[in-house]
């Protein structure tokens, strides 16, 4: 996200009701709502990171959630190439595509349908996931569930897919 | 004391659920469980406020406190008033329970413990109250607590992440939370609990709890170290906890009473002064004997994760209290029975919180809380008393998941009529209660070195583990070996399938195709076994030494024997008897493994390893005549037919795996003790691995407990044979055989002919020969498999139909698919002819007296 965005939403959300700001946010995240729709997987870590991204600088009862909280997330795919890395501090959160030695939790991917199963209940199989060992964690579990709750509560209460 | 006088009529069929009972009951089954923020809120504030966060240490006496604010604070729950259905729609209960309080804030509630796992249900905040298998109730208040204030709290200081974080335990190579984590290979409990227990009530009922503070004070004044003395102050501020609750239980009581009409008035302030007697006092009649139990439990719950602890011996500890009160005519036998199924659903009034993978892979369960009856007592006398057949009556009404009734017997001492009645009970239930042999049993616990009367006076924790009574601290569930892992590692040369052939896993112990004989193979085998201990244990103890610095527990150490005398907390070792359990899953399937190796690639004609391997590779199917010959007993025999290739080499088994993990010790200084009951993970763990070569194919159930593998075994005398040939000395920490029987009772002759058949089986697999000491432990299904398929049609209609998994009993319709697969073509024998039938078979349908619970 460009930092004039950044600044741009910063603003809005000082204008608008939470309730408003969920409209906003639900509208600048058309493509992860149709993706969810959808089956295809490709591209949908970036999409969700950046709607999420959207959601934390425009709406605050979902910021709320990262307030006071400090992570780092490690994302990769199954040859060790590094998807994201995604930081929460002071009530935001930022993402960048470089490796990080100090994440609290890395999380390893087999395929993008694995990730998918992994964190939207909607189409939560982690029963297959297991089976196809196909999601490793490294690092504190309790920093994979916050995140996936993240993940979870974006769709529900902003997307409105609850 | 007489324990069953003359006129006593063991089967006890004249007394019925009363309309009270009856109606908690159904309540019962219509509620779903709701999620309790109570202890989580609170406890998560007491230690903000206390600044234990971070700490390097929290000591006994920190955590009494903590756990004595807890029930300072938590509501008095007089007689919950409202619960919620499937549809989440709030239905009244109109009817009021014989116990006051409650180990949640709700009717049928889901305790949290976030210094557990219970930040597993994180993702799931928002969908947990409608997901599809087992759904908890969450209100919105609730979850944003949990979400904001509790969760975010504990992300660094969950039992698992502390014992991670901790430092490497001198001397002892850095745990490998990785091969835990992959869950293949092993599964440790102690992230998520320790329990699996039993809990010593005979001080609390006879001397009660004041007089225990008043021991506590004393010790405290006399403690060689300040550690000490805090330790006994702990004890004596968490029983103080539970005393305050009971008090504040009876001024609800009151105030309640206060704007209630009669007959409910009188009912309340009764209640009230019983609450303020016990168990701050000792209990003088068999009501406040059970209200002191209750009392203990609730608090005993909020102190540790319930999966496993159990209640023990309930027919000795209550019969004198019982037998004074029935002499004195103060009590009935309605009213006994009256009292123990209002008990029964309040001991079942809560779940363990289990996250939605969790409940694909090993649902189902409750909390496995176990009441054990009859058997021998200390001095080896026939124990079996009248208060045992009021329990059993009681369970044959309630036809309850939780407890989970254990019956003893000791051929030749206890009568035959009362094995009789166990074997209709089970009829009548269709899955309850598990049967115990004390001479097996009592054998193996000596054998681990219990004294001969603390071996007699054992008690059953969760599924079927033994142990002495309110003095062995045994933690039986901390370890569930997958052994099939270890053979894929052997194998596969230390590679494991699941997680890719290019990842050593454990050691190199060479490639089979290589190996020359069978003793070169187990010999890899041994190693590979080796491994896998030495990296459960650490594990087990790494966490072990995480409770010690960071969760004591001071009142299940006031209500056990040692800490008191020792001056030490239960989770450092002050029991006076100390182990740690191990279960194992897929012994059969191994064991039908090795033998089809023996056979067949050491055997005539040979079938080159490298055959086998890509067989199994394949999941055979490039090996349909390979396949076919292991599926033929004359080539390839299995285990569980007398064959003494097969039975040997699960004999080979149970003992190498014995000497493998007494190798090590626990961070309390006790053994590993082995054992065979599988719950559900013989399902989950199955559908995690591949291909085998028994002939199981990938993805398939492992055999539960130490059960052949169903479909093996068609004669039922042989396959008793088979088990009670393994060797009980190698089995501390108990085993589950399930079997399956087809009802055959259409009218009441029928039924005799088929309890007497019953009968007479157990005995006979319950027989010593030579050395060996009889069949250990018996459970059963009578329940064929087209009913069980019909009750898969129907889950609502059958919705509290009862089924032994392997080691505890659930509703058939809370069980994961795999698992509801695995009973149904689980190998079902007739009892007239000890044949098995195919599971195809249409059944003949039961009188068995069972309509209250259909």
């Amino acid at each position: 996200m460009t930092w004039l965005k950044q600044q741009v939403l910063r603003a809005l959300r000082f204008l608008f009701s939470d309730k408003l700001a969920r409209r906003l946010a639900c509208l600048l995240s058309r493509g992860l709502v149709n993706h969810l729709r959808g089956e295809a997987t490709n591209g949908l870590l970036q999409l969700l990171l950046g709607t999420m991204d959207t959601a934390f600088l425009l709406v605050g009862s979902y910021r709320a959630n990262i307030v006071g909280f400090r992570a780092t997330y490690q994302f990769r795919t199954d040859d060790g190439a590094v998807v994201a890395v995604v930081r929460f501090a002071d009530g935001d959160m930022t993402y960048e595509h470089a490796g990080t030695a100090n994440a609290d939790a890395t999380v390893d991917f087999k395929s993008a349908a694995a990730m998918r199963r992994f964190l939207f209940s909607a189409h939560q199989d982690i029963l297959e996931s297991l089976k196809l060992d196909e999601v490793h964690v490294h690092g504190n579990l309790n920093y994979v569930y916050k995140f996936a709750f993240l993940a979870r509560d974006l769709e529900c209460r902003i997307l409105g897919n609850a | 004391m007489p324990r069953v006088t003359g006129d006593f009529d063991s089967a006890l069929e004249s007394i019925q659920l009363t309309r009270r009972v009856v109606a908690l009951r159904n309540a019962y089954f219509r509620a779903i469980p709701e999620i309790c923020g109570e202890r989580p809120i609170l406890l998560t504030q007491y230690h903000a406020h206390e600044q234990l966060f971070g700490k390097a240490r929290i000591t006994p006496l920190e955590k009494a406190k903590a756990y004595r604010y807890v029930l300072q604070h938590r509501t008095p729950v007089v007689f919950p008033r409202v619960a919620r259905d499937r549809e989440l729609q709030a239905f009244d209960i109109a009817e009021t329970s014989l116990f006051i309080g409650s180990t949640t804030s709700h009717f049928k509630g889901v305790q949290l413990y976030p210094e557990m796992m219970a930040l597993a249900l994180w993702p799931e905040l928002h969908s947990v109250s409608t997901r599809e298998q087992n759904p908890y109730y969450l209100d919105a208040g609730t979850r944003d607590a949990l979400n904001r204030d509790v969760f975010p709290k504990w992300m660094d200081e969950s039992m698992l992440e502390l014992a991670r974080k901790r430092p490497i335990v001198p001397g002892e190579p850095p745990p490998n939370f990785d091969l835990f984590e992959l869950l293949v290979f092993f599964i440790a409990s102690k992230p998520n609990c320790v329990s699996h227990t039993i809990p010593d009530f005979s001080r609390a009922i006879g001397e009660g709890l004041q007089a225990l503070i008043l021991e506590t004070e004393a010790h405290c004044l006399t403690a060689k170290t300040q550690q000490q003395a805090q330790f006994y102050e702990a004890m004596g501020v968490a029983l103080q906890g539970i005393i305050a609750y009971s008090h504040r239980l009876a001024d609800e009581a009151e105030k309640q009473a206060e704007a209630a009409r009669e007959p409910q008035k009188t009912e309340l302030i009764a209640l009230a002064k019983l609450h303020r007697r016990v168990p701050e006092s000792k209990a003088t009649t068999f009501r406040e004997g059970l209200i002191t139990v209750w009392m203990c439990w609730t608090a005993l719950h909020l102190e540790n994760a319930n999966v496993g602890l159990s209640l023990g011996r309930l027919d000795q500890l209550l019969y004198p209290l019982y037998r004074a009160d029935m002499d004195s005519g103060r009590l009935t036998l309605e009213e006994a029975v009256e009292l123990l199924c209002c008990l029964w659903l309040k001991i079942g009034d809560h779940v363990p919180s289990v996250p939605e993978s969790g409940e694909k892979l090993f649902g189902g369960t409750g909390s496995n809380q176990a009441i054990t009856i009859g058997g021998v007592d200390r001095d080896g006398r026939d124990a079996v008393n009248e208060l045992t057949y009021v329990i059993l009556r009681a369970t044959e009404l309630m036809l309850l998941r939780d407890p989970n009734l254990n019956a003893r017997y000791m051929p030749g001492t206890n009568p035959p009529s009362y094995l009789k009645r166990l074997c209709r009970a089970n009829v009548r239930t269709r899955a309850t209660p598990a049967l115990h042999n004390d001479r097996a049993v009592i054998t193996a616990l000596m054998a681990k070195g219990e004294s001969l009367p603390n071996a007699r006076d054992y008690g059953i924790v969760g599924c079927v583990e033994p142990s002495s009574a309110g003095r062995h601290y045994g933690h039986s569930g901390a370890l569930l070996l997958n052994l099939p892992s270890v053979l894929e590692l052997t194998l596969f040369n230390g590679h494991h399938r699941h997680t890719g052939l290019s990842r050593l896993i454990s050691t190199s112990t060479g490639d089979p195709r290589n190996f020359e004989s069978m003793d070169e193979f187990r010999s890899a085998f041994t190693k590979q076994l080796s491994f896998m201990a030495r990296e459960a244990t650490n594990v087990n103890n790494s966490l072990g030494q995480a409770y010690v610095d960071y969760y004591p527990s001071p009142t299940l150490s006031a209500l056990f024997e040692g800490p008191l005398q020792k001056g030490k907390d239960i989770s450092a070792g002050g029991a006076s008897g100390n182990s740690s359990g191990v279960t194992i899953i897929g012994l059969a399937d191994v064991a039908d493994s090795l033998s089809a190796i023996e056979r067949l690639v050491f055997g005539e004609p040979k079938v080159p390893f490298e055959e086998l391997i890509d067989a199994v590779k394949s999941d055979f199917t490039r090996h349909k005549a390979l396949l076919a010959r292991l599926a033929n007993p004359k080539l390839c025999p299995t285990f569980g037919n007398e064959d003494p290739l097969a039975d040997g080499n699960a004999r080979w088994l149970v003992e190498v795996l014995d000497s493998a993990f007494s190798a090590y010790k626990n961070v309390r200084g006790g053994q590993y003790r082995v054992g065979y009951w599988t719950m559900t993970n013989h399902a989950g763990l199955g559908a995690l691995t591949l291909a085998m070569p028994s002939g199981r194919r990938a993805r398939q159930n492992f055999a539960s407990g130490i059960t052949p593998r169903s479909g093996t075994t068609p004669e039922l005398l042989a396959a008793l044979h088979s088990v009670a040939s393994l060797p009980a000395a190698s089995i501390g920490n108990g085993m589950a055989l399930n079997l399956k029987f087809v009802p055959e009772a259409c009218d009441s002759a029928s039924l005799e002919r088929m309890v007497e058949n019953f009968r007479s089986i157990v005995e006979g697999y319950f027989a010593p020969e030579n050395d060996n000491p009889g069949g250990m432990e018996i459970q059963f299904n009578v329940t064929s498999s087209d009913d069980l398929r019909h009750a898969l049609k129907n889950p609502e209609e059958l919705k509290t139909l009862l089924v032994r998994v392997s080691g505890y009993t659930a509703y058939f319709k809370d069980l994961p698919a795999e698992m509801q697969q695995e009973i149904i073509t689980r190998t079902q024998y007739l009892l007239s002819t000890g044949h098995s039938v195919p599971t195809a078979r249409i059944s003949i349908q039961p009188d068995a007296g069972i309509e209250a619970s259909q």
